[in-house]
Order: C-alpha cells, then sequence, then structure tokens
C-alpha cells in the first residue's frame, strides 16, 4: 500500500478524482515546460493509437517547469504539442493528466516514489517512466515500452538504444558487463531515462524502505533493476531506437557520472550481496528487437587530452590508489601509464580486476566512498581512450565480440571479487 | 683578611659538597623512576596491545567507522595508537614525579600547574586531531577534483589547503593552551597574509597568461576548444 503521506493535498485530490486506470506514464519534467509538452505529446499520442480501450493517466512530475524560448513548441511531426496535448483524438476513453509540482527540482528517487505511489493508489497495472530530456523520444518508445510489462506480464521493462559506437562506453566497459557478471542476467540498459515496470514490481519496490538513500535518490531505475533481478522479477528488453547524445554541455560531467553510476552499483552490491555472491556466470532476458545497433559517424574527440589525463591521474593519485588497490595491480596501472600514446592498451585482464578491487575496497571503506569512486575517473579515461584506440576502425560485430570477452572476463574474475569482498581490510600499523 | 676569603671558599666548597651529596642520590632516584616507568611503560602497551587484539578492537573499530577516521588522518589503527597513547601518558606520568623527588623550588608548583593544565592540553589535541581529519580529507578532495578537472599542478592545491588547515588548527590548539597568544595571532596573520600576498603575485606576474586564459574562459571568449569526451551513458 502506498505511503501517500508525502503526497500533497493537490496531488491526492487529482488522483481522487481520476479513479482507477490500467496504464501509467511518468514524465519528469527537468523544468523546461517545452520539452515536457513535447514527450506529453508524444505520450498522449502513443496512447491514444496503441492503448485505445485502456484507462490511462499520464502524470508529470514537475519541478517548477519554466517556459524555454529557444525550444522549438512544435514536435518533429508538425503538429503543437499543446493543441495535441489539450485533448484525445482516437481513444474510447478519456486521458487523464495529473501534475505533482514540488519545490525545486526533485531527486529523481523522490520523482519515481511520486509515480509509484501514485500507480499504487490508481491501481495501474502497468506503468512506464520517460524523459523529455530525450530529443528522440517517439509515440512508438512509449508503447514499445508499455507493452511487455501490460500484455506480456513481464515486471521490468529495460530499453535498448542504437548509438554511435563512441557513446555509451560506460555502459559497455563498466556498468553492463560488471551487473551482467555480478547479477547473472544480461540487461545492457540498466542506468537509462526510459524503462516500465509491472504494479507487483512497483508496489514491491515502493514497501522498500530504501527511499533515503543517495543511490536511489539519485539513479532509481538502476536500484528498481537490481531489485527486480535480485528478487527474480519476470525481465525483459526492448528496443526503443536511436539516442543520439544530448547538447554540448547539456548533460552532467564525467565525474557526477560516474559518482552516481558507479557509486550506485557498488551500493547496489553491498546491499545485495547474498544475491550476487551465490549466482554463477549469466542468463540471457527476453529481447524484443535487435539486442545491440551502432552506428559510426566520424567523431571529434581530444584523444591526447584523455590520455594526458590517465597519465596524470595514475601519477599524482598514487598515495590514494595504494590504499584502494593492491600492489600488483597498481604496479600494472604504473607499468601501461608509462607508454606512450601508439602502444598504450588497457587489457581486459588488469581492467576488471582493478574494478573489482575498487568494489571490494568501496565495501571495506578504506578511505572515503565518494573520493573513492572519484579516484576511478582518470583510469576510466585511460580504458576509454585504449577502447578508442582499438576500435577507430572495427565493425559492430567486432566490438560486439569484444565486448563478450569481457563480460566473460568479469564472470571468470567474480570468485577473486567474492575473495576480496570477504577478506577482512588490511589495517594499517 | 686572608683568612676571611679562605673561610668563604671552604663555606662555599662545604656546601657545594653538601648540595652535590644531597642532590645526587636524588637524580638517581629519578633516573631511576624514569627507567622504570621507561619499562612499564613498555610492558603496559605490549599487555594493552595484546588484549586489543584479543579483543579484536580494531575490527569494531572498522564496524563503527572510528577506524575509516583514522585511515582519514593518516593515523595507525586503533589499537596501536591506544597502545602508543597509554605507553606515553605512563611514561609522561613517570617522568613527571622523577623531576618532582629533584625538590627543586619552584618546580613542585610547576609540575602541579601541569596537571592542572592536563584538561586544556586534551582539548588543543583534540583540536589538532580534527584538524589532521579535516586537513587530509579536504586536501585529498582537492587533489582528485584537480587530477579530474585536469589542473595543472594538482599536488599544490592539494597541499595549499592541507597546509592552511594546519596552521589554522595549530593556532586554535596554541590559543586554547594560551601560549602566546599574540604571538600566535600575529604569525598566523602573517603567514596567512603572507602566502595569499604571494599566491596573488606569483599569479598576477607569473601566471598573466593563465589568468587571461581564465577570465577568456569564464566570460565565454575562449578560441580554445572545450575538451570532449564521449558521452559515458
Amino acid at each position: 500500500m502506498a505511503d501517500e503521506t508525502f503526497l500533497s493535498d493537490d496531488l491526492l485530490r487529482q488522483l481522487m478524482s481520476v479513479g482507477e486506470v490500467d496504464l501509467l506514464v511518468g514524465i519528469l519534467s527537468h523544468r523546461s515546460a517545452n520539452t515536457m509538452r513535447r514527450a506529453a505529446h508524444y505520450v498522449e499520442k502513443s496512447l491514444q493509437q496503441n492503448f485505445v480501450r485502456q484507462r490511462v493517466a499520464i502524470i508529470n512530475v514537475d519541478g517548477g517547469a519554466v517556459e524555454d524560448s529557444n525550444s522549438d513548441e512544435r514536435s518533429d511531426d508538425g503538429e503543437e504539442g499543446n493543441n495535441s496535448y489539450s485533448k484525445g483524438l482516437n481513444s474510447l476513453r478519456t486521458i487523464h493528466r495529473v501534475t505533482a509540482g514540488f519545490n525545486g527540482a526533485p531527486s529523481p528517487g523522490l520523482a519515481l516514489r511520486t509515480i509509484l505511489s501514485s500507480s499504487d493508489l490508481l491501481r495501474a497495472k502497468a506503468c512506464a517512466v520517460v524523459s523529455p530530456a530525450t530529443s528522440s523520444t517517439s509515440p512508438e518508445w512509449v508503447a514499445n515500452l508499455l507493452r511487455p510489462a501490460f500484455r506480456d506480464s513481464f515486471d521490468f521493462v529495460a530499453p535498448l538504444y542504437s548509438r554511435h559506437k563512441f557513446q555509451g562506453l560506460l555502459a559497455r566497459n563498466l556498468l553492463y558487463p560488471m551487473t551482467r557478471a555480478l547479477f547473472g542476467r544480461r540487461i545492457r540498459e540498466l542506468y537509462s531515462d526510459e524503462w516500465a515496470f509491472s504494479s507487483r514490481l512497483g508496489t514491491f519496490c515502493l514497501n522498500e524502505d530504501m527511499w533515503h538513500e543517495e543511490p536511489v535518490r539519485s539513479r532509481p531505475e538502476a536500484w528498481m533493476g537490481i531489485s527486480a533481478l535480485t528478487s527474480d522479477f519476470r525481465c525483459c528488453q526492448v528496443y526503443l531506437g536511436e539516442k543520439p547524445p544530448p547538447p554540448d554541455g547539456a548533460g552532467p560531467d564525467l565525474v557526477e557520472v560516474l559518482r552516481q553510476t558507479v557509486g550506485s552499483l557498488f551500493w547496489l552490491l553491498e546491499t545485495n550481496q547474498q544475491a550476487w555472491m551465490e549466482r554463477k556466470g549469466s542468463e540471457a532476458v527476453p529481447t524484443f528487437g535487435p539486442e545491440h545497433a551502432v552506428t559510426a559517424e566520424p567523431m571529434e574527440l581530444n584523444r591526447a587530452r584523455m590520455f594526458e589525463l590517465f597519465q596524470t591521474g595514475v601519477k599524482e593519485l598514487e598515495p590514494i590508489l595504494e590504499s584502494i588497490l593492491s600492489a600488483e595491480t597498481l604496479a600494472g596501472l604504473q607499468s601501461i601509464a608509462g607508454l606512450v600514446q601508439n602502444t598504450f592498451r588497457f587489457g581486459s585482464e588488469l581492467w576488471v580486476a582493478m574494478l573489482y578491487e575498487f568494489a571490494a575496497s568501496y565495501h571495506h571503506s578504506v578511505i572515503n566512498r565518494d573520493h573513492l569512486v572519484q579516484a576511478l575517473v582518470p583510469l576510466y579515461r585511460g580504458k576509454i581512450y585504449s577502447f578508442i584506440a582499438e576500435y577507430a576502425d572495427a565493425s559492430a560485430a567486432d566490438m560486439e565480440a569484444e565486448s563478450e570477452n569481457l563480460c566473460l572476463e568479469f564472470e571468470q574474475q567474480k570468485p577473486y571479487l567474492t575473495e576480496k569482498w570477504k577478506a577482512g581490510v588490511e589495517v594499517k600499523s | 683578611m686572608r683568612v676571611t676569603i679562605m673561610q668563604g671558599l671552604e663555606q662555599a666548597y662545604y656546601n657545594l659538597v653538601h648540595m652535590i651529596a644531597e642532590f645526587l642520590p636524588r637524580f638517581v632516584v629519578m633516573v631511576v623512576i624514569i627507567l622504570v616507568g621507561l619499562l612499564a611503560a613498555y610492558l603496559l602497551r605490549h599487555m594493552l596491545r595484546a588484549v586489543l587484539r584479543l579483543t579484536k578492537l580494531d575490527r569494531v573499530s572498522e564496524d563503527a567507522g572510528a577506524s575509516r577516521v583514522l585511515r582519514m588522518a593518516d593515523l595507525p589503527s586503533m589499537t596501536e595508537l591506544l597502545s602508543r597513547s597509554i605507553f606515553w601518558i605512563t611514561w609522561l606520568g613517570f617522568i613527571l614525579i622523577g623531576v618532582s623527588v629533584l625538590g627543586v623550588a619552584g618546580l613542585q608548583e610547576q609540575i602541579s600547574r601541569l596537571f592542572r593544565f592536563l584538561p586544556e592540553v586534551f582539548i588543543a589535541m583534540l583540536i589538532l586531531f580534527l584538524g589532521l581529519v579535516l586537513a587530509n580529507f579536504l586536501s585529498r578532495a582537492a587533489l582528485l577534483a584537480s587530477v579530474n578537472a585536469g589542473i595543472r599542478s594538482p599536488k599544490i592545491w592539494s597541499w595549499s589547503i592541507r597546509f592552511v588547515i594546519w596552521i589554522l588548527a595549530i593556532s586554535m590548539a596554541l590559543e586554547e593552551l594560551g601560549l602566546a597568544r599574540q604571538t600566535v595571532l600575529a604569525a598566523f596573520s602573517i603567514v596567512f597574509g603572507a602566502s595569499m600576498l604571494g599566491l596573488a603575485i606569483a599569479f598576477g606576474l607569473g601566471g598573466q597568461d593563465l589568468a587571461r586564459r581564465a577570465l577568456e574562459r569564464y566570460l565565454g571568449n575562449s578560441a580554445k576548444e572545450k575538451y570532449k569526451e564521449p558521452q559515458p551513458l
């Protein structure tokens, strides 16, 4: 049952006037009224076309949306978002629209909790969350996300995107292979802006006493996905389409992304240690659409600077890395940091061992946990430099084969993490 | 006249011999007390260390998060810290007792004043400890932020922050002890002011280009392209 005490009177009034629904779609407005209007237009269009007979509601979790005079108010298909948003065209039922207002931008965790509570009160059978920040959202995306949860009884629906081969490298080199190896399910995009879930999973997460935890507040989708994996909910992936990168300067910087995602992953390892320690290998989950698709347009990157930041990081952060890594791994890092750019390669074996030692050190709190995750940033840059150098001319198939090898390396070295995890912290005397 | 001088010298000699005869046994007693204290301190340290290891204090300290604070301050483990503390406290106590045996005029009063002074000493030590923890934490945060932002010479920033906090903690501790208040205040003002002035001059003279680039970047007129890296997610 939803804990509705944190919902405002106004929101409760709106929800009570809606009654019960079959489907709920949550939109996080990101303080931009125009992007929110465009996303709401697509959501409404999708619901009108694909769920004609279902009772549906859209909840806009609004952190004080402001008009953006530079944005185009028209959607990509030329319709004015505002007009279409105002009334349903094909649906046999009314599409209800609810707005949850907050003073200032709500945290993603609070926004999801609001959506889950609303979904619970409205007794929605399936729910999708979409982000107006994704510029390529289309009506098909919303329908593709909702269908498996509503019609095929899946509890957690993760998205799959087509991206440039050098975008999403954190997911490709760290988040996906590590979660796959540890939690035993092959879900590629656990850290995403769009996903869907069943009422069963929604209620399960709502009743968890985790909402005050920082990783849940910052990346609730990952926590929800891992909860689904570890509690044996039915999971699947669905291909949505191309996800272009945000315009320059629009997204959070690399340090913030690593703090949120890798910090959240390490925290999830700690809170679910019984679940991942017992699992062996990994299994595929049902996938709708192609499992991977990459594009390869020319891309301008300052690789020399990336390599320089890696070398500086290994040199300057040596005292910090000494307390996190084993002597052997640190020596390996220092050895490759001494190479010249042309011969530099960050091997999978060293990368995986290093990440597992970071995870174990996070568990043992050898230094402040936030500092520990920040110390990973230059090393990640080194890995990305190496990846780009190796796959500059590679085909999608070659990259996929190499990704698979990396995943297997993570699975093979899993006992090493377990051993490090269980070992006591080395006490300095 | 001559007889008087001889008598005076004789008296002085007898006084000296008497004083030495009186002082020497006390000095020997003091040395013995200090040596016994050293032995007792060693024994206590080893005994306490053994007991604390048996009781797995380090594990408890780890679970309570105290070890993390100690590591942040670059201090040894809780067991080692307590063992070393008991060693120094015990030995210092014996040294003070030994010195009081000498019976030097005024020293007794100074020693009793020292014991009355102990609460301030503990507070000063606590200030120093917290200053150490804060300095290590913030200097590491500065080092990580500088390295990740690609700022040149990141250790300079890290050490500057550590240095300023140390100076602040030391001056606060001395203030607590009531030692040379004016001197400490003046020394702090001079060191801090000189550091800031030095940095300003260094930045203004040696880093004209850097200042220009920083201002350009701030005002958004930089011709140099911003460092781009692929989107991680």
